[in-house]
């Protein structure tokens, strides 16, 4: 076992009338279990140069392991660019690669359909669950054919 | 605006025979714009003694979709077998065990299944905490809807 530890600081001192101060501190155990995560896909970074969407993060056996479904794994994805106006949409669903692409949609039970979650302008982190399910994978699209830089670190049981 | 920072640190000295060590701090800042994020749900702490799910954040507007809302939510039990399971309408993102939070960007596209929903694993009671950071048209949580599938 390892011992994995997450901090999250969110502050404001104008966001509200009374300032916000929210700190949380978590530590990456396995489902059920005080005994830490132990595996890692590493912290993979990659440089997309096109604005088509691409599987992140796929589920199901990996060269780095095959993270099981439906546990405590967590998924860290950064966008280490600078830019406030270009960005990657991280969605979560299978790979649209049919053409014309497939619409955004209900989740389906079959590929080609996923349902966005948001944006990671430059800076941006983010740090989620992953259920790793069949039709869950991780899907990114860059705003830009710029080169943007992504970086992502799942744990995993 | 306003001036809300949020930062990150990863750290562990015995997953890897050197350490890891993740820092992050960024602003959340209006789609496009260095021009913060002025509106928020505030943090709301809730107990749920049922195992039904319940929308978290609802879609009010789909003219949210092209915004950059930041989601936060925390399982606050302290019995490691209790998780909650977050989805983004149809969608599993995962489970969050006792102690875990989760932050994640947020825009909205499309009304019932862009909702946030959270399902507790037990009825015996369960304390979680959440709050979305935005600039939306309207946002607010309220009881599942009834949804059509698309397969349906």
């Amino acid at each position: 076992m390892a011992t994995i530890n997450a901090t999250i600081n969110v502050s404001s001192s104008d966001l509200t009338s009374s300032p916000l101060a929210l700190s949380k501190t978590m530590t990456m155990t396995k489902a059920g279990l005080s005994t830490g995560l132990e595996f890692t896909s590493g912290l993979v970074r990659r440089k997309l140069t096109a604005t088509t969407k691409i599987d992140l993060v796929t589920v199901g056996a990996q060269m780095y392991g095959t993270p099981t479904a439906s546990k405590a794994n967590k998924l860290y994805i950064k966008n280490t660019g600078s830019s406030s106006v270009d960005y990657v949409e991280i969605a979560i669903g299978d790979k649209a690669g049919g053409s014309p692409e497939a619409a955004e949609e209900l989740l389906g039970t079959a590929g080609d359909s996923f349902i966005t979650l948001g944006k990671l302008f430059g800076g941006d982190w983010m740090l989620i669950p992953f259920e790793g399910t069949a039709n869950n994978d991780i899907l990114v699209t860059p705003s830009t054919a710029e080169v943007t830089t992504i970086e992502w670190m799942l744990f995993f049981e | 605006m306003a001036t809300t920072t949020n930062s990150l640190t990863l750290t562990s000295t015995d997953l890897f025979e050197d350490s890891l060590s993740i820092s992050n701090t960024s602003t959340c800042y209006k789609a496009g714009t260095t021009i913060g994020l002025d509106q928020t749900t505030g943090l709301k702490k809730t107990y749920l003694t049922a195992t039904t799910q319940i929308d978290l954040f609802t879609v009010m507007d789909a003219t949210n979709a092209a915004e950059n809302g930041k989601v936060y939510i925390a399982n606050l039990s302290e019995d490691v077998e209790e998780y909650i399971t977050i989805a983004i309408g149809d969608a599993v993102i995962g489970r969050l065990y006792a102690g875990d939070f989760m932050w994640m960007p947020y825009s909205p596209k499309l009304h019932l299944s862009s909702d946030i929903e959270l399902t507790p694993s037990v009825a015996t009671g369960m304390w979680f905490e959440y709050m979305c950071i935005h600039n939306f048209s309207a946002i607010d949580p309220v009881a599942i809807d009834t949804r059509i599938y698309a397969d349906e």
